[in-house]
């Protein structure tokens, strides 16, 4: 095992993981609010899709990042007008929305199959530009990978030292009590869902803008799920949520190094790894006895009249 | 006002509904898998085909020719047909037959991902007339086996596999001899002597490209090695992009690949700074500018062409038809600026030497990872023998099964 291969490991979870960061620290923000959005995965497709499709159009990637966030924005939106305003159960609706962005992803991104995109810049972390292209190469991070970490520590900041994360917390533990100390819990609930919409725009954005730089059908690959369970491991939690981003996608990694190493393990086996240790964290986790979910999370909240 | 909200949330729910339905419904939605898309060359034909018809603006407005239909030839892809990759190459080589003969109707269906939905899609395409089937995609085999069949009088070409009957036959290029060549092109090309192949799952067939191309590198250079991870996906893109800086973390500075588009692994080459070579369409090269070696790709427009006119004229017979550079069925791209002339030359060397049979890409004797004999000094790896390959040649790092 080299040394390059041993920095690939780190430099591969860090490009990989940083899509799967965003879209777990939206499922938190929306999460926290005591809703749960299975249909994650159909907003990251729609979101990549348009992000990939408006970076064709105008030649910005940046433009496609903005696209990309709105996108997610609105989508989680329509959903919330759906699971909040006519209260509809949160699951079904997830599943009906996840179909949707299968769907909805393929037509958006049709066009732009094969199109060849700027994809977004990257720079070298300073002070490595003494060593080899192969070296440097694995360093050259995109901007959106510098901003993963100050978004992290943004998103936890918002949801445990402001008052909107205060009144999102409140929402999603108790929402009568919530709106009997004057919080209106629909609207609150409503612009979680968009913070949480526009972070899962990022990650997509990242995906296809940044990390493939490639627009293909079903190309999260069941990313948004794994998300989802990201959310658990993390127990709601934005900083944990680094670390269960950072397993998973090193793990991701290290089967990719075990076969290229060509260790006599069937590769249908080592693919499987990375999924199988998410299992084995989420039950070990799964034993403590305080429970850390939002108490009302996936309840439709009927309103106080 | 609730009404108002009401209508609103039951129109949104229905549009999700909708849009989740595999049946070709009118609405937003309709993109993905079995809606056929008709392609029709006569203007002026009035008899619509019926549900299954689909936006009229995928229909190239060109070739007004008013001539009778001659004949109908339904294609079926497994993926987009826009993919710079094998879709977007069988597309032109269906889209040949109709340039050739404008009477020709060709009814065409994407992503057809699915046995299930093979068999509906082609049945649809026979209820509308069509006369000559061409299923191009791997998993389309066996439907449409089963499908001819039932319906004698339509014909059917399948292509990449290995089945044959009355009216059923297959056709192909030959990859493995130029697998062989581009195998020479990285052999040369390589500085660390690893040569990186990223594929999507272990199958026979790639089994022998890895192998071919391994010996092919070989012939050059001795030193060389073949390190093949898999993907697990024919479109995954993000895990070809892990998959390709996986193995230059290993060192591996010429990257190929066998996954239904060459984008993502070509890019993240690029962008890497290692060689690539493409496959599949030679669309892949303006994705690599600096970095690409050459590739290879399928140009079949002239046989399918063929095969349709052979159908028109009532002569068609099944034939396992294998066809390469030679014949025109296969294509070698362009090579990169970093390329030099020698490299050049001796791919032409050793593609004329395939050409006149002094060079046998599987001529034994060929020896497997282990070191056992698989192929004995003499002996050949024939046709048939190529779909049940379970091993790699020695100097492949990698695990086939």
């Amino acid at each position: 095992m080299s040394l390059l291969s041993i920095l690939g490991i780190l430099s591969s979870a860090i490009f990989s993981g940083t899509s799967l960061l965003y879209a777990t620290l939206g499922e938190i923000v929306t999460e926290r609010s005591g809703i749960v959005n299975l249909g994650l995965e159909g907003v990251l497709l729609i979101s990549a899709a348009t992000g990939y499709g408006v970076t064709v159009t105008t030649g910005n990637p940046f433009v496609g990042v903005l696209a990309a966030m709105l996108v997610g924005g609105l989508v989680n939106l329509i959903f919330g007008f759906l699971v909040v305003s006519r209260r509809a159960n949160q699951l079904a609706t997830g599943l009906t929305v996840l179909f949707f962005g299968y769907g909805l992803s393929a037509l958006i991104g049709k066009p732009f199959i094969g199109k060849m995109i700027h994809s977004l810049p990257r720079y070298l972390l300073p002070g490595l530009d003494f060593l080899p292209l192969r070296y440097t190469s694995l360093f050259k991070f995109d901007l959106l990978i510098y901003l993963v970490l100050p978004v992290t520590i943004f998103i936890w900041w918002l949801l445990f030292r402001t008052r909107w994360g205060l009144g999102v917390r409140a929402v999603g533990e108790n929402p009568e009590t919530a709106y009997a100390s004057g919080r209106n819990p629909g609207a609150i609930k409503y612009q979680a869902l968009f913070v949480g919409g526009l972070l899962a725009g990022l990650g997509a954005a990242h995906l296809s803008l940044a990390f493939t730089m490639n627009w293909a059908e079903y190309m999260t690959g069941g990313r948004g799920f794994i998300a989802i369970a990201m959310v658990i491991f993390s127990k709601w939690h934005p900083i944990r949520a680094i670390a269960g981003v950072l397993v998973f996608s090193g793990a991701v990694a290290f089967q990719l190094l075990l076969q290229v190493m060509g260790v006599n393990i069937s590769p249908f086996l080592l693919d499987m790894t990375p999924f199988v240790l998410t299992l084995v964290v989420l039950l070990a986790w799964g034993g403590t006895r305080k429970h850390s979910a939002p108490a009302t999370l996936g309840r439709v909240y009927q309103g106080t009249e | 006002m609730k009404n108002l909200y009401r209508v609103l949330a039951i129109t949104l729910v229905l549009i999700f509904v909708l849009s989740a339905c595999v049946t070709p419904a009118p609405a937003p939605a309709v993109a993905p898998t079995t809606a056929p898309v008709v392609v029709e060359p006569t203007v002026e034909k009035p008899t619509a085909p019926p549900a299954v018809a689909v936006p009229p603006t995928e229909a190239p407005t060109a070739a007004p020719v008013k001539e009778e239909v001659c004949l109908i030839v339904g294609a079926t892809f497994g993926g987009p047909i826009m993919d710079s990759g094998y879709n977007q190459a069988m597309d032109e080589a269906v889209m040949a037959i109709s340039k050739k003969y404008p009477c020709v109707r060709i009814i065409k269906a994407e992503n057809v991902y699915d046995e299930a939905g093979a068999t509906t899609t082609i049945e649809s395409m026979i209820s509308e007339g069509a006369k000559m089937i061409f299923a191009t995609a791997y998993a389309h085999q066996y439907p449409a086996l089963e499908l001819s069949k039932k319906y004698p009088d339509v014909i059917f070409e399948h292509v990449g596999g290995w089945e044959m009957s009355a009216n059923f036959a297959n056709i192909f290029g030959q990859p493995p001899d130029v697998w062989y060549m581009m195998g020479v092109a990285a052999g040369m090309m390589t500085k660390t002597n690893k040569l990186g192949f990223v594929a999507a799952f272990p199958l026979a067939w790639t089994n022998v490209f890895v192998n071919a191309y391994t010996l092919g590198a070989q012939s050059v250079n001795p030193k060389v090695q073949v390190i093949v991870a898999y993907t697990f996906g024919w479109g995954d893109s993000a895990k070809e992009a892990e998959t390709t800086n996986s193995l230059i973390n290993q060192e591996a500075d010429v990257i190929t690949m066998h996954v239904d588009s060459p984008q993502t692994v070509v890019s993240t080459a690029e962008s890497r700074g290692a060689y690539s070579i493409g496959y599949q369409n030679l669309a892949a090269q303006q994705f690599a500018p600096k970095y690409w070696i050459t590739g290879s790709g399928f140009t079949l427009g002239d046989k399918f062409t063929w095969l349709a006119s052979t159908v028109m004229d009532k002569t068609w017979k099944p034939i396992f038809l294998r066809c390469g550079l030679a014949d025109g069925c296969m294509a070698i791209a362009p090579y990169g600026p970093e390329v030099p002339q020698e490299v050049k030359d001796k791919v032409a060397e050793v593609q004329a030497g395939l050409e006149a049979g002094t060079i046998v890409t599987f001529a034994g004797p060929i020896v497997d990872q282990d070191g056992n004999e698989k192929i004995k000094k003499g002996e050949v790896l024939t046709d048939d023998a190529m779909s049940t390959v379970d091993w790699f040649v020695k100097g492949v790092v990698g695990n086939p099964k």
